[in-house]
């Protein structure tokens, strides 16, 4: 049992985040364990963990996407200026950006998975040529958004902001997915040994390629997500957000060489760095440290992870 | 499983998902449609101020910038100390408008006793309603944001930022000759900047602007981009640049290319290493922002309406009306090889 639960670095981070909250809500009574300040910090993290489902997705499939924090600004440009510039109805203008989104995800699969073009390399590119898009779209950003798509981000269901449920929404069914259909199980089999998933029969290009169109699928809700929940869509959205989304999946279990991973650790992984940053703001942390603890906690975690590992796997 | 069962049990998933779409419906709050209905909102129930835990919050984003911390962030310390009040600057390391939003989000639920925003993007609008609505003295610094209820605003007026330059280069190149500029693209107050810079121009037939560029807040980028230009415009007659890494770099590119005071430059802010090209005639303006009143006065307007030092009526909250200025131009320095020895310290 305690084997299983060393295994599943899911636990481990669970543990960790009782622990910090524990802690933090004796030193902050006030502050920090409120209703008020939790639902903030769900608020703040729901763009990340959106994103972090998609890059959960590929990471356990053997590959990442450096693209989908320009893809977040892009598909926000885009929206706007359908909105505004071309006067396309809300539906439709949310719809076309997914689209191009998804558009960007299948440039990005087919090039990768079929022209064997390495993931990095490919995605780094893409992360450039829909930066520059979205810049050239939008030059300073859009601002005064129609009030019914801002009623996407900026609703509240039982006192709680939109994009919250959109993210607990987006777990539960990629959890069910992962864990329940076959088709989503194959992408274990895939990061697990690539080969071997071949040669049983499975679609490896395909599945990759989709694995990809999935990821900037999110990215585009994301983006639309972000920009009604401010009014505005920046150019200059989700800069850096690859990095963080890619740090908060690794602490939440998933593994770079691929096979590993579980998506309620995409959200747990978020969460983590959400709290920790929420903390830093209650307590004053300046934003020159939040990086140094941010790094600090992740290097801690992972060793955390392979020291207990390593001690439980000899029982 | 019989077609009874079935049928009950497809009657009670129609009927919980009917529950959940009542639910859904009387419990979602939509936003306000107007901002007349924050401030209505921010008008009735603002609590009164207590001074047990008296805290001034700075919040800026790319808080490691060094312009920002060696100038608006040790003016704003300056201040707390002579204050003997507690001061706290948050907000992300890197340019992050969003992480700077949740940073507010999150301190407004702190409740300091005052709050002191950079205004990196008309996008924190909403945010800086939402600190408003909450009873929270706002000010807000470096650039102004439209549609926001804050109860201050300190800053320079970006587009006069370009017209200087523009003004400037035009009597430097003898209102003839190639240009090109830079900043960070894709913020509101730069593209002000650059408006200011083509609108004094455009006044000018013979002069070819021959590019906008995108220094992404880095010297070495600066650099390369001015490098290609001189080797793609041999007669480049001037660059200007709009943030505080295109000066040094832009410095470096034409020092390299021997062509130093031959290609004309202008730009932004007043760091050491920008005030040292001016003294050795690289740089020839500097634009720069008086950045310490912003963070000074900023915190000393908070106060003041937190201490309700200046009292214009009976009842200040009750009549509508806050006791600072609103809307305050810190204006610009002009800075060039004749009076540059003047701000080396």
């Amino acid at each position: 049992m305690i084997q299983r639960i060393v295994q599943d670095r899911i636990y481990l981070l669970i543990a960790l985040l009782m622990v910090v909250s524990i802690i933090t809500g004796i030193i902050f009574p006030t502050t920090f364990p409120t209703f008020t300040n939790f639902s903030q910090i769900f608020l703040n993290v729901s763009i990340d963990a959106i994103v972090a489902v998609g890059m959960m997705l590929l990471l356990i499939s053997g590959v990442f996407d450096l693209s989908v924090g320009s893809v977040v600004a892009f598909v926000a440009c885009l929206v706007a200026y359908f909105m505004q510039e071309a006067n396309i109805p809300v539906p439709l203008a949310i719809l076309l950006a997914i689209a191009s989104a998804l558009l960007i995800g299948l440039v990005n699969g087919y090039l990768i998975a079929y022209k064997e073009i390495n993931p990095m390399i490919q995605t780094l590119a893409m992360m450039g040529i829909v930066r520059g898009a979205a810049l050239m779209i939008s030059v300073a950003g859009a601002q005064n958004l129609p009030y019914h798509f801002n009623i996407i981000g900026q609703s509240k269901l039982l006192g709680v902001q939109m994009p919250v449920w959109y993210m607990l929404l987006t777990v539960l069914v990629f959890s069910f997915l992962m864990t329940r259909t076959i088709f989503f199980r194959r992408y274990y089999y895939i990061g697990g040994n690539e080969k071997a998933a071949e040669l049983s029969g499975i679609h490896v290009k395909k599945m990759k390629m989709i694995a990809f169109v999935i990821s900037a699928g999110l990215a585009g809700v994301a983006g639309i997500l972000i920009s009604s929940r401010l009014g505005a869509a920046l150019p200059t959205l989700g800069r850096g957000l690859e990095l963080r989304v890619i740090t908060a999946v690794i602490l939440g279990g998933a593994s770079l060489s691929g096979g590993f991973g579980k998506i309620p650790g995409a959200l747990l992984g978020a969460l983590f760095m959400g709290i920790i940053a929420n903390i830093m703001v209650i307590a004053r942390v300046s934003g020159y440290w939040q990086e140094i603890i941010l790094g600090i906690i992740l290097i801690f975690t992972l060793w955390l992870d392979k020291a207990l590992l390593k001690k439980y796997s000899k029982l | 499983m019989n077609i009874n069962s079935k049928v009950t049990l497809s009657n009670r998933c129609i009927n919980l998902w009917l529950l959940l779409i009542v639910l859904f419906v009387f419990s979602c709050t939509l936003p306000p449609k107007t901002e007349t209905e924050i401030v209505i909102q921010s008008d009735t129930n603002l609590p009164e101020q207590t001074f047990e835990n008296e805290e001034y919050v700075m919040v800026t984003t790319a808080v490691s910038m060094p312009m920002y911390m060696n100038r608006d962030q040790r003016s704003f310390l300056r201040w707390g100390k002579a204050r003997n009040v507690k001061v706290s600057i948050l907000g992300p390391a890197d340019w992050d408008v969003p992480a700077q939003i949740n940073a507010i989000e999150e301190v407004i639920g702190t409740r300091p006793t005052g709050l002191l925003i950079n205004g990196t993007d008309p996008a924190i609008a909403q945010v800086i309603n939402k600190a408003v609505a909450a009873g929270i003295p706002t000010v807000v610094y470096d650039s102004n944001i439209p549609n926001a209820n804050h109860h201050a605003f300190l800053g320079t007026d970006w587009y006069e930022i370009g017209k200087m330059q523009g003004e400037e280069m035009v009597k430097l190149i003898n209102g003839k000759g190639k240009i090109g500029y830079m900043g960070i693209l894709g913020m509101s107050n730069m593209e002000a900047g650059f408006r200011g810079l083509l609108d004094v121009l455009k006044k000018y037939p013979e002069i070819e602007v021959v590019g906008k560029f995108d220094s992404k807040a880095s010297v070495e980028e600066a650099a390369r981009i001015s490098a290609d230009l001189i080797s793609a415009h041999p007669d480049l007659a001037g660059i200007c640049g709009f943030d505080g890494p295109s000066g040094p770099g832009i410095s470096l590119a034409v020092k390299e290319a021997g062509k130093s005071g031959k290609i004309k430059i202008t730009t932004v802010d007043g760091e050491p290493e920008h005030l040292q090209l001016v003294r050795e005639g690289t740089i020839q303006l500097l634009a720069a922002q008086k950045r310490e009143l912003f963070t000074w006065y900023g915190a000393q307007f908070l106060y003041d309406m937190a201490h309700k030092t200046n009292s214009l009526s009976a009842n200040d909250k009750g009549a509508g009306i806050t006791s600072i200025p609103y809307h305050v131009n810190t204006g610009l320095l002009r800075i060039t090889k004749e009076n540059v020895d003047l701000f080396i310290k």
